[in-house]
């Protein structure tokens, strides 16, 4: 069997993102989804999770999940050096930087979390300003992803280990074609999606990685609708 | 003083010219009256009584509800009933209760207002109360996630302080947490055993106070119900305005010991009875005389409109798309409402098709399982999205042979059955009211041609 981990399910209920771990459940009856609530000791700190998910989270709950996380920074850090694959999508990559700052909406102060400082990035938040929504197009490994991020933060920071090279959209921030972190087999997006909806190749991908046959449920589908969606992002965006 | 009476005079200059010219409903010389004054809506002279009504979903059926009693009894009153729930829509909503010397001549002014911007215009409105229907999973792309929107009201209220009064949900674990320093009426409903189905994804997850788990003694729909957290006591505020007999299918319910009719057979829209009745026992009026006025209410033709021909009920029925609860309530709704049946799903945002931002993640929210239900018997999806909806209905688990999935919109009427049902439901993204009724009467046409 294979743990996949799903990181504090109750804190990333949001965008639809969780679907990502019911798709990765159909592909295979070797794939045991494991969930870990506020409090447990997660599975990469014992060194069973094959794979680790983190989905994105209201910014309340990022704090929270700093706050949970923290005694597991060294573990975690490990894990990523170890090559065990984790996928974190939306704001949850936010969390492995230096700091979480910006505005909040019902207070005038300005605010500074400290971050995991597991990479080297900070992001900033512009709570009350409009919403950020966009696409993009970008490759990954010969891979055309695609992507959907909808944000009041950005990341700024050097990004040399990037995951996506944007070629039509905008990365971790409106400055960058730069878009989330890949290290190993650790890789962080701000795309929503839910990403392995997007993204039928990179969940194929994920899954040979895995160790795992990469037939995906419904592939005619979702690869029709993949397609469908890339041209009509070729020529809108 | 003088740029304020430029702005209005001008935006009551252009409110004429858009009447002459068959557009009373506009918000443009609201537009051009901020312009030219920013701070007009604090300057405006209000009404002696000022009611805003937000949230998440029933805002438009509560407000319509609210504005048609009160004029039923003789008042004068504004309202914003064209969908402009932003600063130009107030602003024209309260230059029509006014005359050109800004002496204001209605008696009620009553603002439909969307949640996010609301701590933005609502301190220089200073409404006497604002009445939150609920706070509920709705569009990404603006309002994000129910925290951020309960943030947002939660400031409205802070900055108003105890000048305004708030008209609470109690039912509703998120909303109920609202102005709780403040001066509060709460409504609740008792069990209605509607036995919700489950929704693959919460609008309230844990609980707002604690992080502990939320139980539910019952729901009535969604995150809607009696509730407690099992680890700090947080429950449902004491109701002041009670449902405790609500009969959905002959449509009447006992609030407070009376009775009152309800509107249509559905929870939601008991809740929006509720939610007024609560309203206008606040503002003192008696028992008998809303319920009489109730009893001519129904649901506004512009969130559900039918024809019949041949047997079958065509209906055009309002979903909102990108909105995850109102679209899984709907889609709950037509696997409950037993009749054999269509559906047809029009739900993506105008906007979208020439916009690059529109988006999968609600299709992985809503309740696309639901639509799973012996009594639906085809769903016939259109449009430039028709391949994301396939791909969802098919994980949902609807069988391939029940799903017609077509990129032309034009080509919906030919696929939809004219035997072995009763009833062709259109659902409806809400901005696109006409564009559905005409489908609705193009699967009309298309039955009668014999085609």
């Amino acid at each position: 069997m294979k743990n996949v981990e799903f990181i504090f399910p109750e804190y990333t209920n949001i965008y639809g993102e969780s679907y990502n771990m019911e798709y990765l459940r159909r592909c295979s009856p070797e794939i045991s989804i494991v969930e870990t609530h506020p409090g447990d000791v997660p599975l990469f700190a014992r060194g069973e999770a094959d794979m680790v998910y983190m989905g994105c989270m209201t910014e309340e709950k990022q704090e929270k999940a700093i706050e949970l996380l923290i005694p597991y920074r060294d573990q975690l850090i490990d894990a990523i050096q170890k090559g065990v694959i984790f996928l974190v999508t939306g704001n949850a990559l936010e969390i492995f930087g230096t700091s979480i700052e910006g505005d909040e909406v019902m207070s005038d102060e300005k605010i500074h979390i400290r971050g995991l400082s597991i990479f080297d990035y900070k992001s900033v938040r512009h709570m009350k300003d409009m919403r950020h929504n966009s696409q993009y197009i970008g490759n990954f490994d010969g891979m055309i992803l695609l992507g959907h991020r909808s944000q009041y933060s950005f990341c700024y920071g050097d990004f040399d280990n990037y995951f996506i090279d944007i070629f039509k959209g905008i990365g971790m921030n409106p400055d960058t074609k730069r878009e989330g972190v890949h290290v190993r087999n650790f890789f962080a997006t701000y795309s929503l999606g839910p990403c392995f909806i997007m993204n039928p190749h990179f969940l194929k991908y994920i899954l040979r990685l895995l160790g795992l046959d990469d037939d995906i449920p419904f592939e005619k589908e979702a690869m029709e609708a993949y397609e469908y969606r890339l041209n009509e992002l070729r020529r809108t965006l | 003083m003088i740029r304020f009476y430029i702005a209005l005079w001008a935006a009551k200059l252009f409110q004429v010219f858009y009447n002459l010219k068959g557009f009373p409903k506009t918000d443009r010389p609201g537009l051009l009256a901020c312009k030219i004054c920013p701070d007009f809506l604090e300057r405006i002279a209000k009404p002696k009584l000022v009611i805003t009504v937000t949230g998440t979903d029933g805002k438009t059926t509560s407000s319509t509800l609210l504005n048609n009693f009160l004029r039923s009894q003789g008042l004068q009153t504004s309202f914003n009933d064209w969908g402009a729930n932003m600063m130009a829509g107030y602003a024209v909503n309260l230059m029509r209760g006014v005359n050109i010397f800004n002496h204001s001549r209605i008696d009620a002014s009553i603002l439909e207002a969307d949640e996010l911007s609301l701590d933005t215009y609502m301190p220089r409105i200073k409404p006497d109360y604002i009445f939150v229907t609920n706070i509920c999973k709705d569009s990404l792309r603006r309002n994000g996630h129910p925290e951020n929107i309960f943030n947002h009201i939660e400031h409205t209220f802070r900055l108003l302080g105890e000048r305004t009064k708030g008209v609470i949900n109690a039912s509703d674990p998120i909303s109920c947490e609202l102005n709780r320093d403040g001066r509060n009426v709460y409504f609740a409903m008792g069990d209605t055993k509607t036995d919700p189905f489950p929704n693959i994804s919460k609008d309230i997850a844990i609980c707002p106070r604690c992080g502990g788990k939320i139980i539910y003694d019952y729901r009535h729909y969604r995150h809607i119900g009696k509730f407690h957290c099992e680890s700090c006591g947080f429950r449902n505020p004491e109701a002041d305005v009670y449902a405790d007999a609500v009969d959905l299918k002959n449509r009447k319910m006992t609030v407070n010991g009376h009775e009152y009719p309800l509107i249509s057979d559905t929870v939601f829209n008991a809740f929006n009875v509720l939610s007024i009745v609560a309203m206008l026992t606040e503002l003192g009026y008696r028992d008998d005389t809303i319920a009489e006025f109730l009893g001519g209410q129904r649901v506004t033709n512009i969130r559900e409109d039918s024809v019949e021909y041949n047997g079958i009920e065509y209906i055009a029925f309002a979903a909102k798309s990108q909105n995850v609860s109102a679209a899984s309530v709907v889609f709950e709704y037509m696997a409950k409402e037993p009749s054999d049946k269509d559906v047809v799903l029009l739900m993506d945002e105008v906007q979208d098709k020439n916009h690059p931002t529109e988006t999968l993640t609600w299709l992985y929210e809503t309740d696309y399982e639901f639509l799973n239900s012996p009594n639906i018997r085809k769903i016939i999806v259109g449009g430039h999205m028709y391949l994301n909806h396939k791909l969802r209905m098919l994980l949902a688990g609807i069988p391939r042979e029940k799903i017609a999935a077509v990129e032309d919109e034009a080509d919906i009427p030919q696929n939809v059955d004219r035997e072995g049902i009763t009833k062709v439901y259109v659902l409806f993204e809400t901005d696109c009211v006409t564009k559905a009724k005409n489908m609705r009467d193009a699967i009309v046409r298309y039955a009668k041609e014999g085609k």
